[in-house]
């Protein structure tokens, strides 16, 4: 009897176009847009607009020390009045605009204090803040090779390297992992965020079901609920197993993407299988309309991707979204992914992933089973 | 005598509204036996009761001669239930659909395979079993969805108003089908309220209305008890109904009247006479067949298509 019911829903499930679209096509377009987004931002430089009113060998020197910061690139219209620019920024069109003032290059000669201005868009601290950092970090370039020229005149050469040597110094050591770039973080993320959708569809078949007298039809047969929930249930379990298997393959053709231990990446697909199915088994149980069914969907899918950490890593989200991420599922599948991904973690090393993900499935799939008499009963009725 | 449903005084109440009201039964084995009544009479709830899909509050109710109030496999295995709703999948085949009810009810293989394509050809649906259903017409989705609870040729077959909304050459094949089963012996359960279908098709009939099964018997001893003699007339200058002795009730029908009574030979004597007094020319005078119109009428007070 399982059976029977699980092959007409496989075969119900194949006829449905919207099934291909959401499971694999929806999910391919997002990671290829912000995969092609965040590989690209790796390389971007940031353009620094900047106006040069002193026009010094003091002032080209610094435009060409800041030339010559990988990522950094100047450029100027000097054509344009200052104030016409300025105006760009306050008017939102242009988001900063780094300004040598006259008098600059004299300032420096004499020994005093000289200023460069970075105007800029307040709204948009984001895209000026690496900028601004790279400022500091040239003027203390500046004040090193001020505190060097004085301290040479006193004291040996060495002397002053040990001197102005930094008192720590950090060494960035990268240890079991392979590189860290945005496709183990997009790929396996938006895998996870995807199979939660896959609810949507158990949903829609169970109500489909019970609408159409189909359920009640069967309620007079031998069969048995437990029989009629498992045959529901299984294809399902099937059908995110294979959407999580082509997405993350996706990964591998098209971005490289390291699988890692294959034996380790199936329990932990599988065990998402089952916690989703089992989550969509016990929500198609309790849902009044499959419009209530796609607002919670939906709520799960969307609000567990943002506190799970799947649209960013899980390290970046605040203290408090990184203690709530702890009690969604999609915060221990994407884990246990990316430990299997990134650091060649085996079945024995996400063991507690995989027992949160079974567990969530297993309560799922209790409350259904303790929720079906009340649906049938309506099914009927 | 073997009956092979026993329904006694079963109650079945949705929240406020009680569907069934000490509701009783019997239907004898090979028998096709008529369940009427307008919508919302209760026939559907006394249906999936029948087939143990829903539980009474009380009474009980004893199919093969044992009680369904628990789900029994040898009862159900033995029970053929079409729905009122059409419960085919509109992606799927016919063949696709037909198999998996089939299956579900314990029918497999070539057996499954040999039965379904016997089906699908009884019901003129060969040519179209690879089609998808969706592009069926609602006469032939009836046809599939009557097939698929035959396939494991059970005893006893529940029928809820299988012709609703269907074409006639579906309704005649549909009729066929069922003739063809009572002749082999098959009990058949046919819930409708199209008074002419249980006419042509049943040997018993029970009359339910507001959950109150009002009266049950063979087809004849009903409208042999209950049903009104009737006489019809239409004829040139008479346009008032005609005031006649021993006539109960005088009602319009196309051009003409129809006058009940216990006497109708009296009534076309007199007829006759006013008629031919008048100097009328009579285009029709004839005794009328008693229906199960007429019992409906007279055992609930209300014509059966006022629902």
């Amino acid at each position: 009897m399982v059976r029977t019911i699980a092959s007409k829903e496989i075969a119900l499930q194949l006829k449905d176009k919207s099934v291909i679209f959401w499971l694999f096509v929806l999910p391919i377009v997002f990671i290829v847009i912000f995969a092609s987004i965040f590989n690209a931002s790796g390389t971007t430089s940031y353009t620094v607009p900047y106006y040069d009113a002193d026009g010094s060998g003091q002032s080209q020197q610094l435009v060409g020390i800041l030339e010559g910061i990988d990522g950094f690139e100047l450029e100027t219209d000097a054509e344009r009045p200052l104030q016409e620019q300025l105006s760009q920024i306050s008017e939102g069109r242009q988001t900063m605009l780094l300004v040598i003032p006259e008098g600059f290059g004299e300032r420096m000669m004499s020994g005093e204090q000289a200023e460069v201005q970075l105007h800029r868009d307040a709204t948009q601290d984001a895209a000026v803040g690496p900028v601004l950092g790279v400022l500091e970090g040239v003027a203390g370039r500046y004040q090193e090779e001020k505190l060097r020229a004085v301290m040479t005149e006193y004291v040996p050469g060495e002397a002053v390297e040990g001197l102005l040597a930094a008192p720590v110094t950090v060494n960035d050591i990268r240890e079991q992992a392979t590189e860290n770039d945005p496709i183990a973080q997009i790929v396996p993320g938006y895998t996870v965020m995807f199979v939660f959708f896959a609810m949507i569809s158990m949903i829609t078949r169970f109500l489909k079901d019970r609408s159409s007298g189909m359920l009640s039809r069967l309620q007079g047969t031998t069969m048995k609920p437990r029989q009629y929930l498992m045959g529901m249930w299984i294809p399902h379990i099937l059908i995110v197993f294979i959407q999580s298997a082509a997405l993350l393959t996706f990964g591998r053709v098209v971005y490289g993407l390291q699988l890692g231990n294959l034996l380790a990446l199936s329990v932990i697909v599988l065990a998402l299988a089952i916690c989703v199915t089992g989550l969509g088994l016990m929500l198609s149980m309790v849902v009044g309309s499959e419009n209530m069914g796609l607002g919670l969907v939906q709520i799960i899918a969307l609000g567990g991707a943002i506190l799970g950490g799947l649209w960013f890593p899980f390290e970046m989200l605040p203290a408090f979204v990184q203690t709530m991420g702890q009690f969604t599922p999609q915060y221990w599948a994407q884990q246990g992914l990316q430990d299997v991904l990134l650091r060649g973690a085996g079945v024995g090393d996400i063991w507690p992933n995989l027992l949160i993900l079974l567990g969530c499935g297993t309560v799922g799939l209790a409350l259904a089973v303790t929720a079906f008499p009340r649906f049938a009963r309506k099914a009927a009725a | 005598m073997s009956y092979v449903l026993e329904v006694e005084r079963v109650v079945k109440t949705y929240g406020q509204t009680q569907a069934l009201k000490e509701a009783s039964l019997k239907v004898r084995e090979g028998t096709c036996f008529g369940l009427l009544g307008p919508n919302g009479a209760g026939k559907s709830t006394m249906m999936k009761m029948i087939t143990g899909i829903l539980q009474p509050d009380r009474g009980t109710i004893r199919v093969f001669g044992q009680e369904n109030r628990k789900p029994m496999d040898a009862i159900r295995s033995q029970i053929g239930y079409v729905p009122q709703e059409i419960t085919l999948h509109d992606e799927l085949s016919a063949n696709q659909n037909l198999k998996f009810l089939g299956q579900t009810q314990g029918v497999r293989g070539a057996e499954l395979q040999q039965r379904l394509s016997e089906g699908l050809a009884q019901v003129g649906l060969s040519d179209r079993a690879k089609d998808t259903v969706g592009s069926y017409s609602g006469g032939m989705k009836r046809r599939v969805n009557l097939l698929g609870a035959l396939l494991h040729q059970p005893k006893l077959v529940i029928l809820d108003e299988p012709t609703v909304g269907i074409d006639p050459q579906s309704r005649n094949l549909i009729f066929e089908m069922i003739k063809e089963l009572r002749g082999r012996g098959t009990t058949i359960i046919y819930s409708t309220h199209y008074m002419e279908e249980v006419e042509a098709l049943c040997d018993d009939v029970a009359i339910i209305d507001h959950g109150q099964v009002i009266a049950q018997d063979s087809l004849h001893g009903l409208l042999d008890q209950h049903a009104t003699q009737a006489v019809y007339v239409e004829a040139e200058g008479l346009e008032q109904a005609p005031e006649l002795a021993s006539v109960s009730e005088v009602t319009a029908k196309g051009r003409g009247w129809v006058l009940q009574s216990a006497e109708p030979l009296s009534v076309m004597q007199q007829l006759t006479t006013l008629l031919v007094g008048k100097g009328s020319r009579v285009r029709a005078l004839e005794l009328m067949h008693p229906s199960l119109e007429s019992v409906f009428l007279k055992l609930t007070g209300t014509q059966l298509r006022d629902g």
